[in-house]
């Protein structure tokens, strides 16, 4: 062999190498090129816009005083501790989350129980279960405000030709209140009864034909059978209706607007007025910040019991 | 290669495509106009149909607003704080060019001598020596009443508001109708909210600012409050006047519903329009005063600015300065009854013929006052308005809610 060749062959060893290199890279470099597009995307869609508004709760920024932004250090989160409007749409929010979220589970699967049933026609019932799902919030809340209106409403009326007197449901803050959470209630049970309706599916028919043949009744086998079985169901079910109940601003938005006064206000609903209408940025992303740290809260405390529940079987 | 530079090229690259795009487009400019809903966007349309007509490579597209001022406003502060482009003239109620000018909005409009406008929409629209928009039509708050019913009873349009409670009642015994109101005002959480509670708070003598300073007299505020809640429970405005809007207040006056009506002149055409119950029946008079007091009323009226955004800064001014002019401020009086923004219509004998009232309603006017004048308007607004409505509702004293406006004001107006 000569010198020349023996370089030749060298280089095409090299280059063998680093090809092999590039196509069988070692775990680590593999682990970061698989993790990068995930990792790139959740830093653009949620890591920067989250840190982006953590940084502006801290800032005085108002377009409206036409002043540069100034460092507020924690400013905007003391102006909340003695704002009114601020308590009271925390508290409606939480309510509303301690409400509907029981509400919508109980009649959800209820729902998804009858629907669930040996019909002949499936399908109109699956349907009609999914039609208030798949109305835009903001239709709902429409609705529901004409429902509830005084004077030209459908509850008013079904209530005078029973005989009974028709109610100012949205200048009381209670029934106002009330009118709300049925109106959530409704469209949020469809979504329960849907994801319960699916869990309710994986349930083999033989466990409810052998509780039969020991003699177990209907009521027994639900408790027994279907309701441990549809656990892990409604866990999931119910993280995602509280994170949405936690956002609540649709329903509310259109009924009620917050009134009567700010009687009926959410979170969700404040912070749009202090950002959209107010254009307060700085006290709108502190306000943002609380509820953020609201939803992870819930988010922490049920995967605990995901997990509790896990360990446990 | 560095952030600047990126960004440098980038927008060089933008700056030649918009060029292309303009060369391509210079036969054809569409302007877009932002016009509220309620503000009669029809009749605005054969304004500029005509306008088309005259401006050959000029199209104009009408963009509709929603249907309260606030959500037009909220709408806007989208579009605008993302300093967008899309739209080219944006109609305004008279509360906010002042604050569409502070926050760099609109583009202010040079060459205009605005004395031949009404003295208040001189002021409105010029903000620190500079004009910044120009009148599409004037506007106040009225007392809108039934003649018919009036005459009946032998009764003369009300000065006070007791007065007016007296007749009301007067009238409601004689009828014996259940759904025949006495007034009807606007007791829902919305700008014209914020009317309602100026009205009667002004007829006392009383000021919000004064001198650039914070001046509110709260035993005032809470008579004004008072005033309206008595109106409910007394039984003269009906008990659910928490949900009323200004147009549902247009609405039931047109129908035949209600004796009388605190609105603006749009409900004028409507209710002497083909689907009217009251067709020749009706009344505008000054808005009565509280007992002691003088009478007041509330400054109204849209007003076109430029978008400091639009691509189009030439072609909206001149669409801007065609729309306040005399010629289009007299169709506007005639076919949609928006009051004149020049002084000399109020007596043109056309604008007269088609809407009587009008002969009258020049000092009402421009004795009209308005609302308080500064960037944070919205704040004010929202105050103002959720504390009547929560006061019209039951859930607030009248004494409590103007305690709530009076903390709630000092804070923002400071």
């Amino acid at each position: 062999m000569t010198s020349t060749s023996k370089n030749a062959a060298g280089r095409v060893d090299a280059r063998r190498a680093r090809l092999s290199r590039w196509l069988d890279p070692d775990e680590t470099t593999l682990a970061v090129l698989l993790l990068a597009p995930a990792a790139i995307l959740l830093s653009v869609m949620i890591v920067y816009p989250v840190g982006r508004l953590i940084y502006t709760s801290f800032l005085d920024l108002s377009l409206t005083s036409g002043l540069p932004a100034r460092f507020a250090g924690l400013a905007n989160f003391q102006q909340m501790l003695d704002d009114p409007v601020f308590w009271q749409a925390t508290w409606n929010t939480i309510l509303i989350t301690l409400i509907t979220v029981p509400g919508a589970l109980l009649v959800g699967l209820g729902l998804a129980l009858l629907a669930n049933l040996p019909f002949q026609m499936r399908w109109p019932v699956r349907l009609s279960l999914l039609i208030p799902w798949a109305l835009p919030l903001a239709f709902a809340g429409l609705i529901f405000a004409w429902f509830f209106h005084s004077e030209y409403g459908v509850v008013n009326d079904v209530l005078n030709r029973i005989g009974l007197p028709g109610v100012i449901w949205f200048n009381s803050p209670r029934l106002a209140f009330a009118a709300i959470c049925l109106a959530i209630i409704w469209k949020a049970s469809s979504f329960m009864a849907m994801i319960i309706l699916a869990g309710l599916q994986t349930i083999p028919r033989s466990l409810y034909e052998a509780a039969d043949v020991d003699g177990a009744g209907r009521v027994r086998q639900f408790f027994e059978i279907t309701l441990p079985l549809l656990k892990p169901t409604i866990v999931v079910a119910l993280i995602f209706r509280t994170i949405t109940a936690l956002q609540t601003f649709d329903i509310p938005y259109m009924m009620t607007g917050g009134g009567p006064g700010t009687a009926t206000a959410t979170l969700a609903m404040y912070i749009h007025q202090n950002t959209v209408s107010f254009l307060d940025l700085g006290y709108g992303s502190a306000l943002a910040v609380v509820m953020f740290g609201l939803s992870m809260c819930v988010t922490a405390l049920y995967l605990r019991m995901i997990r509790g529940s896990e360990s446990a079987s | 290669m560095n952030l600047e530079r990126i960004s440098r090229i980038a927008g060089l690259l933008l700056g030649f495509g918009a060029f292309a795009f303009a060369t391509g487009a210079c036969a054809e400019t569409t302007l877009k106009i932002f016009v509220t809903s309620q503000g009669q966007p029809g009749i605005w349309r054969t304004v500029l149909d005509q306008y088309e007509a005259r401006n050959p490579g000029v199209k104009v597209a009408i963009e509709l607003g929603g249907a309260t001022s606030d959500l037009q406003a909220q709408y806007l502060n989208t579009v605008l704080t993302a300093k967008d482009s899309s739209l080219d003239v944006l109609m305004l109620d008279v509360i906010r060019p002042a604050q569409f000018a502070a926050a760099g909005w609109t583009s202010p409009i040079a060459s205009e001598n605005m004395s031949s406008y009404l003295r208040a929409y001189a002021e409105a629209n010029t903000v620190d020596g500079k004009v910044v928009a120009l009148p599409a039509f004037a506007d106040s708050m009225f007392l809108y009443y039934r003649k018919d019913l009036l005459d009946k009873y032998g009764l003369q349009p009300p000065t006070t508001w007791d007065e007016l409670a007296a007749a009301a009642k007067k009238i409601a015994d004689g009828e014996q109708n259940p759904s025949l109101q006495g007034l009807s005002f606007q007791g829902k959480a919305i700008e014209g909210a914020v009317c309602t509670f100026l009205v009667p708070y002004w007829s006392q003598g009383k000021v919000v600012v004064k001198d650039g300073k914070f001046d509110f007299d709260r035993e005032a505020a809470a008579k004004s409050l008072a005033l309206w809640k008595n109106f409910a429970d007394s039984g003269v405005a009906k008990k659910n006047i928490a949900e009323v809007a200004t147009d549902d207040t247009r609405k039931e006056f047109q129908a035949g519903n209600v004796v009388f009506a605190v609105n603006w002149a749009y409900a004028w055409a409507m209710t002497q329009g083909a689907d009217s119950a009251v067709v020749g029946k009706v009344g505008v008079a000054r808005l009565p005063a509280v007992t002691g007091g003088e009478q007041a009323t509330c400054l109204g009226g849209w007003e076109w600015g430029v978008s400091a955004f639009s691509k189009h800064q030439e072609e909206a001014k001149k669409l801007v300065e065609y729309l306040s002019s005399p010629e289009v401020s007299k169709i506007m009086a005639i076919k949609g009854s928006l009051l004149p923004t020049y002084g000399k219509l109020y007596k043109d004998a056309d604008v007269i013929k088609a809407v009587p009232w009008f002969a009258d309603a020049q000092p009402i006017v421009e004795t009209a006052k308005p609302r308080p004048v500064t960037p944070r308007y919205n704040e004010v607004s929202e105050a103002i308005r959720t504390t009547v409505n929560a006061v019209l509702a039951g859930v607030t004293t009248p004494a409590d809610g103007a305690a709530q406006i009076e903390a709630r004001l000092k804070r923002i107006l400071r």
